[in-house]
């Protein structure tokens, strides 16, 4: 089952995703799979890094790292390897074993995937982003079937940011397209409170 | 009196016109430049966007809750929708932090009178009262 959760900062979204996902895996006994979404801009963000690898280690991930076109890390569907004629090069994980569609995904986080993909590395910014985003992660939800997808609840700020910059709202936006999306398409969805859990279905 | 909220983009006015079976015909918009009286345009069952309605009663010196409660039997049976702006950043600016600290003060007040209360988080909805 695909899984969506929100909630605050730092109020234990990724620890009780990591349970989930531990749980399902192990339970259907198929690879449990974290999909690493960030991408290093600066020390501050390979500390954090470092800190959440060690904080996973001893749970079974295999990392992916894919900050961005997240449907490039499934395997082509044999239909679509019929028709491209040479097979594509096989995505692999970090320890190199090939990846398994029928794994439970771990994506941590939705965040950080609109970002990497809205604001790019030579400094444009992709106003559709969120729209195309909507579609991927759809798709990924249903090719995997076992995601478990987590956000970022930032909607209760008392003013628009539109008069702040030109980007910060949009990103709201998109961010929430992207939450709503999930929301509806997920077979269960988690709000975290401080580590309490409020199950909306 | 029923009342929605929730924050920004989270489909509230989609989650109330499904839930309460209305249409968009039922919805009385709260746009920026409204005046702050209510009368004639609240007529509509669905008040929508209350909180440019605050920023409005902010920037003309009323109490939004006051309002509200001097037109009590009027609102009676109406659905309040509005948005959450109470768990960002403090805000810099006073004219903001006034704002949403008039917000409270009106979900309060709208929370206590309300028979029903739901809370709309990325489009779905959960009852609180």
């Amino acid at each position: 089952m695909n899984i969506f959760i929100s909630g605050g900062c730092k109020n234990g979204k990724s620890f009780h995703a990591q349970k989930l996902a531990k749980t399902m895996a192990t339970e259907k006994g198929v690879p449990l799979y974290y999909l690493a979404t960030m991408i290093p801009a600066d020390d501050e963000d390979q500390a954090r890094i470092r800190r959440h690898l060690s904080e996973r280690e001893g749970w079974g991930f295999d990392t992916i790292e894919q900050g961005c076109n997240i449907l490039n890390c499934l395997p082509v569907s044999p239909l679509s390897d019929d028709s491209q004629g040479p097979t594509a090069p096989k995505p692999l994980t970090l320890s190199g074993a090939p990846i398994d569609s029928n794994g439970v995904f771990l994506l941590d986080s939705v965040t950080a995937l609109l970002s990497n993909e809205m604001f790019l590395p030579d400094g444009t910014v992709d106003l559709e982003a969120g729209k195309r985003l909507a579609g991927e992660l759809a798709t990924f939800a249903q090719r995997t079937g076992n995601t478990i997808f987590v956000s970022d609840y930032i909607y209760s700020d008392p003013r628009s940011f539109d008069d702040q910059d030109d980007y910060t709202e949009v990103y709201r936006r998109s961010l929430a397209l992207l939450d709503r999306t999930l929301a509806q398409i997920c077979g269960q969805v988690i709000e975290v409170t401080f580590g309490m859990k409020y199950l909306y279905k | 009196m029923i009342l929605v909220f929730g924050g920004a983009y989270q489909g509230k006015l989609e989650y109330a016109l499904a839930t309460f079976h209305k249409t968009q015909e039922d919805v009385f918009y709260c746009a920026d430049e409204s005046t702050i009286e209510i009368g004639f345009n609240w007529q509509k069952p669905i008040i929508y966007g209350l909180e440019n309605w605050v920023k409005r009663c902010l920037e003309e010196g009323a109490e939004p809750w006051e309002l509200l409660a001097e037109y009590r039997n009027l609102l009676a049976d109406k659905i309040f929708i509005c948005c959450d702006v109470s768990q960002g950043v403090v805000p810099m600016e006073p004219e903001v932090r006034a704002y949403r600290e008039m917000m409270g003060r009106t979900l309060i007040y709208l929370a206590k009178e309300a028979q029903q209360v739901h809370r709309v988080f990325c489009g779905l909805g959960q009852r609180l009262k």
